[in-house]
């Protein structure tokens, strides 16, 4: 490409908005970097270098021994992981059969039941918990991960059934049709063709289930904040509380439950960027 | 109004060359209208001109001006776009007023400006209404409204007439070429359509894979194709090719046959070294007609009838496979199955070598000639 | 491709369209609406010690609202949310709106990079963040001092976290850090969706690619940027795990960090000395869901109607 025909203007023009991305490119990432770097030092180089990479000196892992060792952290690991994808099976199942019947099947009520379920989205369900707590403990379901799941899924269906609805008014009319030519069901209709085509959907409604689940240290700390049924999140936070002027287990800790989610982050960026971005906008 | 000059217009993206050496004149006044199949490059062309896409090489003038750097406002360029692209938040007078409104003219002048446009293409009880709330056709009259006040020197138009329905392009390219004729500037304008191009363009540049095939006047392109490809592009419906061999050669004279079907003597310009060789024959429909008072004729089995009420299009199969389509007159009884001979005048035809280049038809017929 | 329409019909479905709805209707009334409802009831009784819940009215909260001792915790942390929420709609809205336009520009390079990249905070767990925070802004690490260093500002730095007076704002600007995100990509992914011709249209119209974007871009996504700020009303009056897990559930210094969640938490399951009052808890929750109500309400009626989206 030959230069004299890149305008003068745009040249300047690119180092401006570049040197503004970088900066908050760094700004977002460095205190992550910092962290991860500094769970990989003995106590001395966290204070004398906090900045320096670790090197043969400053490098150690006894952060992580001892927080694996005084720990659960697999425990926490695999609870997280627990609700959470069983949480997203129930919303998808149940989100995709509400979708279906809120958009295909004009029954009086519709709109009504549809905004029934729509004010969830906007309405934080944190502020039932006193009942919600009594409902669990009336159920027997304290320190259980049955309970988390089923807050989370209560809190996951009404966006959940709100993208579904959207994506199956999409759906092409010939196909339901056609089966309805032939005499198929209706149960057969949603399980065998309707189901499997609402797969585009599938990662954004996982994305927006998900994250407020992982994260969350609200219900976890309610519900199951004990008999080892800590998530991750409230895993951490207790480890933390205990632990405080361990600065190598702390910083171990931490990065132990970043880590993993950078990873997943990562390889999965562009889907999820993709879900959270098409959902959202409608 | 200006002149526009391409010089050797090189476009590259990444590894593929889209663009490859375009040379173009055209006058101050000029109606210049490219014309070509998806792909051949038009669309690209019309954006280089305007500043939207960056030239790889070549020099693009406009007025005299080199203006490869320069950025679209700074060319003195105005656009109107396929999609007509209006500002949905702005109503039509702001969408009109906006490029003067940048250029920080003072409100008076423009005021005068927009209403002058918008007396011009009718659209003075449409000044508060937003684009949503427009038809098809008068969303486009704003988009051309919009290139108008701003008085540029060159006009591009984008497909301006695809997302119209039919009756509605016919009616619009009307109101195009008398703006046209009452404003006098220079317009490029970017079509797949021929028909349009046809109708409107004082230039045609037939545009192929990147290449200017030809260009020329509607009837320079319509009688003296210089290539194949324009040939077949020009013209609706398209002109019937069929393979014939060049059985000899004399000066002013070459004799070609098919096959099961066509010996004639055509008058063609068509060097010795061609003798034995196969090349294209091309005939129009229009120019054929049923019955065998011409000397180039062929026959074969009607296949299909189209009916349209001031002719009829029939669709004949000749004997070595080939298709040829005839224009018969409205009342034509002919039917399918019918066995039918169509003949036409040898200085109707073309001729094409084996690259497609048009050999050089010799004392062409008024009637197939573009010279006034 | 022909647009389904509902199956008009529907009677001879009956059994199908009732069990589809059921299930989820049944957890989401039993485990959002009820709660809320009944926590909702709840507020309206006290519970004597060792008695029956009786109903008193509007009495707790009378108490919550204008007796002493809870008036001026409640109003604070009233007061507190409502400058949490400030911080957000100056701070973090403005820079992920300025970030989208940037991001949007054409023939950016790298832009998906910087996407990624920048969204990463957002990922990560709030309590993850609120540590990570602590301990670069601990006077006893220092890191924090050097970064300033870097720049120049080193004599700004102090223990902001734990003097009363910045504790919030910075509690607030490391909630923005975290969430900068969610504006980021709800914007981009607005901008995105405004057609490559309107941008052409207005660089054949003279505009600078700044100018694009305020006469353009902008008008085109304030739909969008109106409900980002509703989810950020909305969520920042929920807010709780960054202030729980920096500074637990007292909020201090001096509940100078105390928002609308913290006290909420602390109400409801009591901590320390101070026993747990479901029914006060209650009644703290009821009061959030009036304000949030209310903010929602207003953006529904007074805003959202006003922003077309415009057909594009």
């Amino acid at each position: 490409m030959s230069f004299s025909n890149i305008r003068r203007e745009d040249a300047s023009r690119a180092v401006i908005v570049h040197a503004i991305l970088l900066t908050y490119t760094l700004v977002a990432l460095y205190p992550i970097f910092l962290i991860v770097i500094n769970a990989f030092k003995t106590r001395k180089g966290i204070f004398r270098d906090p900045m320096g990479l670790p090197n043969a000196e400053t490098f150690s892992i006894e952060g992580f021994t001892k927080v694996l060792a005084k720990s659960n952290f697999e425990l926490f690991f695999y609870n997280s992981f627990t609700v959470t994808i069983v949480t997203i099976v129930i919303v998808l199942l149940l989100a995709s059969m509400a979708a279906w019947a809120l958009s295909e099947y004009k029954f009086p009520g519709n709109t009504a039941l549809a905004l029934y379920l729509a004010i969830g989205i906007m309405v934080p369900i944190r502020l039932g918990s006193v009942s919600i707590l009594n409902l669990i403990v009336d159920l027997g379901l304290v320190n259980t991960l049955t309970a988390l799941v089923l807050v989370y899924v209560a809190q996951g269906l009404p966006l959940a059934i709100f993208i579904l609805t959207e994506f199956m008014h999409q759906i092409p009319k010939d196909l339901k049709e056609a089966a309805r030519c032939d005499g198929v069901g209706e149960f057969k209709i949603f399980f065998a063709i309707i189901l499997p085509l609402i797969r585009p959907a599938v990662a954004t409604v996982a994305v927006f289930t998900m994250i407020p689940i992982w994260n969350d240290l609200w219900f976890p700390l309610i519900l199951a904040p004990g008999d080892g049924k800590q998530t991750i999140t409230l895993g951490v936070q207790q480890f933390i509380g205990q632990y405080v002027t361990d600065w190598n287990a702390v910083l171990a800790s931490l990065s132990l439950a970043i880590i993993p989610i950078l990873i997943l982050y990562l390889i999965f960026s562009r889907q999820l960027i993709r879900g959270l971005t098409s959902g959202a906008v409608k | 109004m200006a002149d526009l000059k391409l010089d050797q217009i090189r476009k590259r993206y990444g590894a593929v060359d889209v663009l490859h050496g375009i040379d173009l004149d055209v006058k101050d006044g000029e109606f210049v209208v490219f014309v070509g199949p998806s792909g051949c490059g038009k669309s690209t062309l019309l954006r280089i001109i305007a500043g939207l896409e960056e030239i790889t090489g070549g020099e693009l003038m406009i007025d005299g001006d080199v203006v490869n750097t320069k950025s679209p406002r700074d060319r003195g360029i105005a656009m109107v776009f396929q999609s007509y692209a209006l500002y949905p938040h702005m109503t039509v007078y702001k969408n009109m007023a906006f490029g003067l409104k940048l250029d920080k003219q003072d409100k008076s002048a423009i005021d005068a400006r927009v209403r002058e446009a918008a007396r011009i293409l009718q659209l003075d009880q449409l000044l508060d209404r937003r684009p949503s709330e427009l038809s098809g056709g008068q969303r486009q009259r704003v988009a051309i409204g919009r290139a108008i006040v701003r008085q540029p020197k060159v006009f591009l138009f984008d497909e301006p007439l695809s997302n119209l329905d039919a009756a509605l392009r016919v009616q619009t390219r009307l109101e195009i070429a008398k703006l046209h004729q009452d404003l006098k500037s220079t317009i490029v304008y970017v079509t797949h359509d021929q028909v349009e191009a046809m109708t409107l363009a004082d230039k045609i540049v037939v545009m192929n894979g990147g290449n200017v095939e030809q260009v020329g006047s509607p009837m320079e392109l319509y009688h003296h194709p210089e290539t194949r490809f324009v040939a077949g592009f020009i013209g609706s419906p398209a002109m019937n090719f069929t393979n014939v061999r060049i059985d000899a050669v004399a000066p002013g004279k070459v004799t070609v046959s098919a096959p099961g079907g066509i010996k004639s003597v055509l008058p063609f310009e068509v060097p010795q070294s061609e003798v034995g060789k196969t090349v294209e024959l091309g005939i129009r429909p229009e120019h054929l007609a049923p019955g065998d008072e011409e000397t180039l004729s062929v026959n074969g089995e009607v296949d299909v009838v189209e009916k349209l009420g001031d002719s009829t299009y029939l669709y004949i199969k000749l004997a070595n496979g080939d298709r040829v389509t005839v224009r018969a007159p409205g009342h034509s009884r002919i039917k399918i199955g019918d066995m039918v001979t169509a003949s036409a005048p040898a200085g109707a035809a073309h001729l094409f070598d084996g690259d497609g280049k048009a050999f050089v038809k010799v004392d062409c017929p008024a009637e197939f000639s573009a010279e006034e | 491709m022909a647009h389904s329409g509902p199956m008009t019909d529907w009677r001879k479905a009956k059994l199908p369209v009732i069990a589809f709805l059921a299930p989820a209707t049944i957890i989401y009334t039993l485990f959002m609406i009820y709660p809320l409802l009944d926590s909702i009831r709840l507020s309206f009784y006290a519970t004597p010690s060792g008695g029956e819940a009786a109903f008193v009215g509007l009495d707790n909260y009378r108490t919550i609202l204008a007796d002493p001792d809870w008036a001026s915790v409640f109003w604070n942390s009233f007061w507190n949310n409502m400058k949490f929420f400030a911080v957000h709609m100056l701070v973090q809205n403005p820079i992920g709106i300025a970030l989208a336009g940037i991001l949007s520009l054409p023939q950016l390079r790298f832009r998906n990079t910087y996407r990624t990249m920048m969204i990463m905070p957002t990922m990560l767990s709030v309590v993850i963040v609120g540590f990570i925070w602590q301990l670069i802004l601990s006077p006893v690490w220092g890191v924090g001092a050097d970064l300033l260093d870097i720049v120049g500002l080193k004599s700004l730095f102090g223990p902001w976290l734990g003097k009363e007076g910045s504790a919030l704002i910075t509690l607030s600007f490391i909630s923005v850090w975290q969430w900068v995100g969610i504006p980021l990509m709800l914007i981009y992914a607005a901008l995105l969706a405004i057609p490559d011709d309107l941008v052409d249209a207005a660089v054949v119209d003279g505009a600078t690619h700044f100018e694009v974007f305020i006469h353009i871009k902008l008008p085109l996504v304030l739909p969008t940027v109106a409900m980002v700020s509703i989810l950020t009303f909305v969520g920042n009056f929920n807010a709780f795990d960054l202030i729980y897990a920096v500074k637990g559930a007292l909020a201090g210094p001096n509940f100078s960090t105390d928002i609308m969640g913290t006290l909420f938490y602390r109400t409801f399951f009591g901590y320390q000395l101070q026993l747990g009052n479901p029914h006060l808890g209650a009644t703290v929750a009821s009061l959030m869901f009036l304000i949030i109500l209310g903010g929602v309400l207003f953006y529904l009626f007074a805003i959202q109607r006003r922003l077309a989206r415009y057909q594009m």
